[in-house]
C-alpha cells in the first residue's frame, strides 16, 4: 500500500484531502503561468525604468508605470538557502516527504521560493548552480522547479 | 530626545496552554478585570477599549468589531472601541492606536486586550493557516511551503553565512525554557530542556527540530495604558514608553529589503539605534532585552541588532548562559513563543506585558533585580516588519 492510502486509513481522509493547492493566476500574473505552461520562465520587466518585479504586480513597484514586457529568463540560478521538510506538512504534501524548499536566486536578479528536485539532499550546498525544470501539475499549470546544473 | 508621553500602569494575564473550555471572551473579560485591579483605577475611567483580532477568525472578532468588550467589562466611560491587527506586530500597532487616542485628548486611559483560543481548530487547519500566514498562496504554497520551512531556510542561511552552530541555535531554546520555568503562566513552566534534548527531538524541517519550532496555544493578556502625566499621578511605578522605531520590509520573504541572511543586523540595527537615540540611552543602559523571536534564529538576528553583542556572535552569547536567569544579559524573560507558548498575535503582547511586569517589579520568580530600562521588539508576517521599543520605570536625563 502506498503512503497516501496508508494515511487515508490512519487519519480517515478522502482523496479530496490530498488535492494540492495550485496557483490561481491574477490579471497581472497570467502571462507568467501561460509561459510556464510552455516551459518558459517569464519575468515582468518595466519598459520605463527597467525594474523586474517578481512576483509581478498590477504596475511597476518602482515607478508605477503600466508599460512592461515579459522577458524570458535564462533558467539559471544559485541556491541561496534551503530547508528539508520532514514532518508536519499539509496532507497533500505528506506523500512527498522529505522534500526540499529553497530560496533560489535567478541570474536576472529576482529571488524565488521553489523545490530543488533530482538531487541527493546530502549534496545541497549554499551557492550551488541550479537550472530550471518544469513540472506539469494540471492542464493549465506547470510549476518551475530547480535541479542541480548538469556538468 | 523625546519627552515620554505614555505609560503602562497595570497588566493582567491568564495561563498559556491548551484550554479548549476557556473561551476567548472569558480570557478577555478575565484579563481586563485583572489589569484594572492591578492598575488600581476605576473601570469607568477607561475611555477606550482596544481588542487584538483573533487569529484564524472566530465569532469573538465580530463581537470585538461591534463593541462587545466595553459592555461586558462595564467600561461605562468608554468613548472609543476598535480592533487592530498586523500579525505578530499587533502588540505594537495596537499600542500605536492607543497612543493616537491618548494623543487626541479624548481620554487619558486606554484598555488593551488580547485573547486567543487555537484549540478550537484542528492541527491540520492550524498548519494550513500558518502556511498561508508566512507564504504566498500563488507563489509558495504550491511547492509545499510551510511556516516551519520558512523559518528553517532562514535558519539554514543564518548559520551558513554567520558560522553559527546548530548547538548555539538550540541554546536559545534552552535559555528561553529556563526563564519559562520561573513563569507560572508559561505553557512549559514545569518542563526542563537541554541542548541535547533539543537536538535529539524529531526533525521537522531541516535544520529545525521539533523543540526549535513553537507550539500554538490558548492564552491572552491585557494592560492599562495612560498618558505619562496620569501615570505619574496614579501609579507608584509606571512603565514609561521612552522611545520607539519601526521598519517594514516585505510580504514575501523573497522580496526582503535585506537579502543577506548573514547581515540582517545591517537592516535592523539602524532601527534599534533610532529607538535608543530617541531616549538618549544606549544598549549599555539596558537591564533586560525582551526579544520576540518566534523561532531561535530570529532571536539571534534581533540580538545581533540590539547593540549588546557583536553581530553574528549572538549564538555564542546564548551558548554561554549569559542570557538565562542570573546572566549578565537577561533575554526574553517569559520564554516567548518557544516556551511560554505561541498565542498568535499574542506572542508580542506576552513579551510586552512581561516587560511591564519587570519594570513594575511584579515579575515574581523571574524578576531581574531592580531593572530601570529595557528594549523590546516585535514583528509579524514572514518577518515583514520590526518594531523596537525602549521602556523604563524612570524618565532618563
Amino acid at each position: 500500500m502506498d503512503i497516501k492510502e496508508k494515511l487515508k486509513q490512519q487519519l480517515n481522509l478522502s482523496d479530496a484531502d490530498f488535492i494540492k493547492p495550485l496557483p490561481v493566476p491574477t490579471k497581472w500574473s497570467q502571462r507568467f503561468w501561460d509561459g510556464a505552461k510552455q516551459h518558459k520562465l517569464l519575468l515582468k520587466k518595466c519598459k520605463t525604468c527597467g525594474n523586474i518585479d517578481h512576483p509581478p504586480y498590477l504596475y511597476c513597484t518602482e515607478c508605477h508605470s503600466d508599460d512592461h514586457e515579459w522577458i524570458q529568463a535564462s533558467g539559471k540560478a544559485k541556491l541561496y538557502a534551503f530547508a528539508i521538510n520532514e514532518y508536519g506538512v499539509p496532507f497533500p504534501f505528506m506523500p512527498d516527504l522529505p522534500y526540499v524548499l529553497a530560496l533560489v536566486d535567478l541570474k536576472e536578479g529576482p529571488r524565488m521560493i521553489s523545490n530543488v528536485v533530482d538531487c541527493d539532499h546530502k549534496k545541497l550546498e549554499n551557492g550551488m548552480e541550479l537550472e530550471v525544470v518544469f513540472e506539469d501539475v494540471s492542464e493549465k499549470i506547470s510549476l518551475p522547479k530547480w535541479r542541480p546544473m548538469k556538468q | 530626545m523625546n519627552k515620554p508621553e505614555f505609560a503602562i500602569i497595570g497588566t493582567g494575564e491568564v495561563p498559556c496552554g491548551i484550554y479548549p473550555d476557556r473561551s476567548e471572551f472569558e480570557i478577555a473579560y478575565t484579563t481586563a478585570r485583572m489589569a484594572i485591579q492591578d492598575a488600581g483605577i476605576d473601570k469607568n475611567e477607561i475611555g477606550a477599549v482596544l481588542g487584538a483580532v483573533h487569529i484564524m477568525g472566530s465569532e469573538y472578532n465580530t463581537e470585538v468589531f461591534f463593541g462587545r468588550l466595553p459592555e461586558a467589562i462595564g467600561a461605562k466611560g468608554c468613548k472609543i472601541t476598535a480592533a487592530t491587527v498586523s500579525g505578530g506586530g499587533s502588540s505594537f500597532s495596537i499600542r500605536k492606536t492607543a497612543e493616537g487616542i491618548l494623543h487626541s485628548g479624548e481620554t487619558d486611559t486606554v484598555l488593551v486586550i488580547h485573547a486567543q483560543r487555537f484549540s478550537q481548530f484542528s492541527a491540520n487547519e492550524q498548519a494550513k493557516y500558518f502556511a498561508a500566514a508566512g507564504s504566498d498562496l500563488e507563489w509558495d504554497l504550491p511547492y509545499g511551503m510551510t511556516y516551519n520551512a520558512l523559518a528553517a531556510m532562514m535558519t539554514q542561511g543564518y548559520m551558513a553565512y554567520t558560522g553559527t552552530t546548530i548547538e548555539q541555535v538550540a541554546s536559545v531554546c534552552v535559555s528561553h525554557r529556563k526563564w519559562a520555568n520561573l513563569q507560572p503562566n508559561a505553557m512549559f513552566h514545569k518542563k526542563s530542556l537541554t541542548v541535547e534534548q533539543v537536538l535529539k527531538s524529531r526533525m521537522v524541517a531541516y535544520p529545525l527540530t521539533a523543540f526549535m519550532c513553537n507550539v500554538l496555544a490558548d492564552g491572552g493578556c491585557a494592560y492599562i495604558m495612560t498618558t505619562a502625566e496620569k501615570a505619574k499621578r496614579v501609579c507608584r511605578k509606571p512603565a514609561y514608553i521612552l522611545g520607539e522605531a519601526s521598519i517594514y520590509s516585505h510580504r514575501s520573504i523573497t522580496n526582503a529589503v535585506c537579502r543577506d541572511l548573514g547581515k540582517m543586523h545591517e537592516f535592523y540595527a539602524p532601527i534599534a539605534r533610532k529607538a535608543y537615540e530617541r531616549t538618549g540611552l544606549g544598549p549599555e543602559d539596558m537591564d533586560i532585552f525582551e526579544i520576540y523571536g518566534a523561532y531561535p534564529f530570529f532571536t539571534l538576528m534581533v540580538a545581533d541588532a540590539m547593540g549588546f553583542v557583536e553581530p553574528g556572535r549572538s549564538g555564542a552569547l546564548f551558548e554561554s548562559g549569559e542570557t538565562a536567569p542570573g546572566g549578565r544579559y537577561p533575554c526574553t524573560t517569559n520564554g516567548e513563543a518557544l516556551s511560554f507558548g505561541h498565542t498568535g498575535t499574542g506572542v508580542g503582547f506576552g513579551v510586552f506585558v512581561e516587560a511591564v511586569r519587570q519594570l513594575q517589579g511584579k515579575a515574581g520568580k523571574a524578576q531581574v533585580p531592580d531593572p530601570k530600562f529595557l528594549i523590546e521588539d516585535c514583528g509579524g508576517g514572514a518577518f515583514m516588519d520590526i518594531h523596537f521599543t525602549i521602556m523604563g520605570n524612570e524618565i532618563p536625563g
